[in-house]
């Protein structure tokens, strides 16, 4: 009962026990042979084998101690008893109570010194009580640990008949004649051999792959390519070579190389590695008394290591002619037309003209100015055709783009009147009045931030239409390519009003910006597309007027911006600067600008896109206007090209100031520009 | 080299001299020459008198010394070099200075009367002594181009254009010194810039800044056109409008831009130019475009020579440029002339020489030019102190121009009697 007990709660402990050190699986194998032989000593054997196999897991060792028949709780972690009296039940299922230990550490120390039986003492866990083993159990112990079976009397040895050997005998072991049925095909077989059969007809089964005979060693260099060998051979950087010894490490040297004896000290004191020789110059006799260099080892493994850390790396030098750096730009000559001299100067303002714009026919120009008049002016013969005096210095004036009204935008003070200055085709001109006229005030009127009125007695013989009062300076006045929509700036450090939208045609204001983002130096319409552009000093923001969200921030990369620019096809923006830089957008490249320009060496104050030509033009402080060609082209893989092409001057600067504004004639390759001198000029 | 085989010949035979070469020093310059010729003239003619002579080596003013001038045009100096020698050109004379009111923005003078448009929205005629005859006031805005239609003795047809999009055909009488706006000619849509009667003055041309030229009729007649202008709040002014309406009879749509300036190179050909960089012609029977001359710049104006059937154009650089209409390949521009600093606004051809015309500018300069000496013009008449804006030539030899100084100024231009009919 013992045996079978132990077997079948020992057999599933084998596999475990296997896996582990292959030492204890071989003392396990021993236990097992054992206990064949003689239970009894197995039972004293037990704590022994727990004893050896400490470092496995307790509950392995608790199966060894499971022949401990008193107590019944089985294979469990007997740390679950730990916070008990108990230690497990008895076989009556009465409780065992652990024997009570009163040794401390300091007992358990005094025992292991005192106690001349402490080595063979062992702690059984299942009862809970110590253990002395006697001199056999020690015995058997010693044997199994040195690979001896655990009886004394079993001879390994004992002499055995080989049956089966290397020699073939005349007898056979057994005489048995075949069975019949291993003469007789399987039906099994051939069930299952049809089964594979039609498998592999069916496609299920798949030929094993071939493996593929990969050689196990091959030669490395077989497939390389002799020109790259050549190449590596070309590239070889040899070592660089030692310098050949001198006078100085001659034996017997000069006595100018010889050190004196500051020198030596001087040497002895320094770093070795700031010294310049590395060793000390000596003079003997005779090369017989040259005694063993010492350092020799030394030398060479600092000659390895160098060659070895030296960077060998051949640095390609490349001869680069300065001027083929310079990227190509095609001569101004070949950029033809662009302005190139002045031609007309309409004189007239008394003051620094602020604004200027050309009328959609190009044969019109409109001029306001800081001496409270706007003018207007036949573009081809300089003549003043009209002057209309306001009650502010003119901060902006903007000749509708739409070409079937007749109506210039012009802001001074805190109003914006829209004039319709009667040149041009009459048909127009009064079809203008009648539209503005025929206008009815909608049933529900909103209040709106600025106030819209008629134009009545000598203000209307002058040609005002229409007065917009609004509640603070504006400073710029722009229209949409439409010519109905009119965007106009109030510059304000933080207020959310700094940017209303006009309707000409419903008389209605919109406030399109809830928030301030800083103070708005100008605005713009897209040409094409509903998007409006806000130039903040260091920023300028493209938002979609439709879904009314911010498509874009452009980083201007300068301290204020002054003037902006839309290209008439819409994708490129120019942005003049007062820290005298001009910055080109591309909005399909980047938010960064594309191109930086520093020609001006003063404040630009305005910036202006031809309409068809590829041109634009900046005027700045010191009274010149800049003239480039700017190609930007359809493919979108082309980037824009820039050409400065002409440097116009003209106007004469007065108190720090030169050009004002530019704008560009409509149709011809004409560039106007106003000054601080009081005139505007032509260059053609 | 200091000698040159030099023969003189002229075409008038008043001054000719033996056709045999001479040698002459090779930095001779034009007085030397003149000299030369004198001695000779007065060997050959008891009571000669001393005339100033200009030369022309291979068809070009000689400017230089001679062997500069032949080192410059390439000329050799090996052979016997042909030297034609002509009269030299008398400076024109100032005459008169005729102030208006505003700027003058356009003139024709014939032989008798001076007919002035000014800024001041009037037209004005004058005498030819600078006596103002005639005010005509009827536009409501600045006059553009005045023109003379015709003259059956004492009433006199003209026409002005204005900025207000009408042309007025004006019947004035010299005696009575009446004047009466016979129609007003109205189509365009923009200001008329230009016009021009066509030489069997029955018909003229008007160009506009509309991009249109239309031709209408420069018969008086007693009845009024009728003009289709529906839903117009034209008709209750109709009546306060000066003459008769009158409606083109063709427009000629084509160009680009703005016509700037616009004549007849002959009774059916039509010959405009434009801010659109083309001077075009065009057939005036059909109203189709027959060829068209490209440039490369705005034009301001442009002269026709039946003399020489050349087209002088001005435009907006600084050069004066002659045009072959008649070519169709090859470089159109035959010559330019270059000494204006500024825009060409007039170019009138002389009417009785064909190597001569007259140019004005908005660098003040009126200058006279000899298609011969190409590098530098004849004479510089320095009178105005503004823009010059239109200059006129008439047979008689009259060289009037007019402008932004208010002032019109006459010069008295006798080309030497000899050369006067080649």
């Amino acid at each position: 009962e013992d045996l079978s007990g132990f077997s079948r709660i020992c057999s599933p402990q084998r596999g475990k026990l296997d896996k582990t050190a292959g030492t204890s699986s071989i003392e396990i194998m021993d236990v097992e042979l054992g206990y064949s032989l003689q239970p009894v000593s197995l039972i004293a054997l037990l704590p022994h084998a727990h004893f050896l196999l400490h470092s496995l897991s307790p509950s392995s060792c608790l199966a060894m101690c499971s022949q401990d028949i008193r107590n019944t709780v089985g294979n469990i972690p007997m740390e679950w008893y730990k916070d008990y009296p108990h230690i497990g039940y008895d076989l009556d299922g009465k409780k065992i109570f652990k024997p009570i230990r009163t040794k401390d550490e300091l007992d358990e120390f005094l025992d292991k010194m005192e106690n001349p039986d402490y080595w063979r003492t062992v702690h059984n866990k299942m009862t809970g009580t110590d253990l002395r083993l006697s001199d056999e159990q020690v015995d058997l112990v010693h044997r199994l640990q040195q690979g001896k079976f655990g009886d004394v009397n079993f001879n390994e040895y004992e002499p055995a008949i080989d049956f089966f050997s290397s020699e073939v005998m005349i007898h056979p072991v057994t005489n048995r004649p075949e069975d019949k049925r291993s003469f007789i095909p399987s039906l099994i077989e051939k069930e299952k051999v049809g089964k594979l059969v039609h498998a592999i007809k069916m496609g299920w089964i798949k030929p094993r792959r071939p493996k593929e005979t990969a050689p196990k060693y091959y030669d490395l260099w077989a497939q390389e390519d002799l020109n790259t060998v050549l190449g590596r051979h070309k590239m070889h950087i040899p070592a660089p070579k030692m310098r050949l010894p001198g006078h100085e490490e001659s034996y017997n040297p000069p006595p100018e190389y010889l050190l004196t004896e500051e020198e030596k000290l001087a040497w002895e004191q320094q770093d070795p590695e700031d010294r310049r020789v590395s060793f000390l110059p000596q003079k003997y006799s005779c090369l017989r008394a040259v005694p063993a260099f010492s350092r020799f080892i030394h030398e060479r493994f600092e000659r390895c290591l160098d060659l070895y850390l030296c960077p060998r790396q051949r640095k390609m030098r490349v001869n680069v002619n300065p001027e083929d750096l310079i990227p190509k730009l095609p001569k101004p000559k070949d950029l033809q037309p662009f302005p190139t001299t002045q031609s007309l100067v309409y004189r007239g303002h008394t003051s620094l003209v602020r604004s200027i714009s050309v009328s959609p026919s190009g044969q019109w120009l409109v001029s306001g100015s800081d001496d409270c008049t706007v003018r207007f002016w036949e573009v081809s013969t300089a003549r003043c055709l009209k002057t209309v005096e306001v009650s502010g210095a003119v901060k902006s004036v903007a000749w509708s783009p739409n070409p079937a009204v007749c109506l210039v935008a012009i802001s001074y003070g805190e109003t914006i009147v829209l004039l319709n200055p009667g040149l041009g085709d009459k048909f127009i001109c009064s079809a203008t009045d009648q539209l503005i006229s025929s206008y009815e005030e909608p049933e529900e009127s909103k209040e709106q931030s600025v106030q819209w009125t008629i134009a009545e007695g000598s203000d209307h013989e002058h040609g005002q239409r229409l007065i917009l009062k609004h509640p603070k300076a504006v400073r710029q006045v722009t229209w949409h390519g439409k010519g109905d929509y009119l965007a106009c700036v109030m510059p304000d450090d933080n207020s959310s009003l700094q940017v209303v939208i006009h309707q000409v045609s419903k008389r209605r204001t919109q406030n399109p910006f809830r928030k301030s983002k800083g103070m708005v130096q100008c605005v713009s319409f897209h040409p094409i597309r509903p998007y409006f552009f806000v130039a903040t000093q260091r920023y300028v923001r493209v938002y979609n007027l439709i879904k009314q969200e911010l498509t874009k921030k452009l980083m201007a990369n300068c301290k204020w911006i002054s003037s902006m620019a839309v290209h008439p096809g819409g994708d490129n923006v120019i942005c003049g600067s007062y820290d005298c830089r001009l910055a080109w957008f591309d909005l399909d490249l980047s938010t960064k600008p594309y191109k930086m320009l520093r020609h001006h060496k003063k404040a630009l104050r305005g910036v202006a896109y031809h309409k068809h030509y590829p041109l634009f033009a900046s005027g700045s402080d010191d009274g010149s206007v800049i003239v480039c060609h700017g190609m930007v082209y359809n493919d979108l893989l082309q980037n824009p090209l820039i050409v400065p092409v002409k440097v116009l001057k003209g106007h004469t600067i007065t108190h720090d100031l030169g050009v004002l504004d530019v704008a560009f004639h409509p149709s011809q390759p004409w560039v106007f520009s106003s000054g601080a001198d009081g005139t505007v000029r032509l260059f053609t | 080299m200091s000698q040159l085989q030099a023969r003189f010949f002229t075409e008038n035979k008043k001054y000719a001299i033996d056709d045999v070469p001479f040698s002459i020093p090779a930095a001779s310059e034009v007085a030397d020459l003149s000299n030369v010729i004198n001695k000779l003239l007065e060997a050959r003619i008891a009571d000669h008198k001393h005339v100033e002579f200009d030369f022309l080596v291979r068809g070009q003013f000689l400017r230089s010394s001679l062997a500069s001038h032949m080192d410059t045009e390439n000329i050799s100096t090996e052979e016997v070099v042909e030297i034609e020698y002509v009269q030299k050109f008398t400076a024109p004379q100032p005459e008169e200075c005729i102030m208006h009111d505003d700027w003058i923005s356009s003139v024709e003078a014939d032989s008798e009367w001076i007919l002035t448009g000014s800024y001041d929205k009037t037209a004005r005629i004058w005498s030819l002594e600078g006596k103002a005859v005639m005010t005509m006031a009827g536009h409501t805005d600045v006059v553009k181009d005045v023109a003379w239609v015709k003259r059956d003795g004492l009433s006199s047809l003209l026409l002005t254009a204005s900025l207000d999009q009408t042309v007025l055909l004006w019947e004035w009488n010299s005696e009575q010194n009446k004047v009466k706006a016979r129609h007003c000619c109205r189509g365009h849509a923009g200001s008329v810039d230009t016009i021009v009667v066509d030489p069997s003055r029955t018909k003229f041309c008007s160009g506009s800044w509309d991009k249109m030229l239309k031709i209408w009729s420069a018969v008086p007649t007693e009845e009024e056109d009728e003009v289709e202008e529906p839903n117009r709040p034209r008709k209750k002014q109709k009546t306060e409008q000066l003459g008769l309406t009158r409606t083109p009879l063709m427009t000629l749509s084509g160009h680009n831009e703005a016509v700037s300036a616009v004549l007849w190179t002959d009774a059916e050909e039509l010959c405009s130019a434009s801010w659109d960089h083309t001077i075009r012609l065009w057939d005036v029977e059909t109203g189709e475009q027959k060829s068209m001359l490209t440039g490369s710049k705005v034009f301001n104006c442009i002269s026709y020579s039946p003399l020489c059937r050349r087209l002088a154009s001005g435009s907006t650089d600084r050069h004066v440029r002659l045009w072959d209409p008649r070519s169709k390949d090859g470089s159109l521009v035959l010559l330019s002339l270059t000494s204006h600093t500024g825009w060409v606004t007039a170019v009138r051809w002389s009417p009785s020489n064909q190597h001569q015309l007259v140019s004005g500018s908005f660098d003040n300069i009126v200058k006279l030019w000899d298609i011969r000496s190409c590098k530098a013009p004849l004479y510089d008449l320095a009178a105005h102190e503004d823009r010059v804006l239109c200059a006129d030539w008439t047979d008689s030899g009259l060289i009037l121009s007019g402008g932004a100084d208010n002032k019109l100024y006459t010069y008295r231009y006798s080309a030497y009697v000899s050369d006067a009919g080649a």
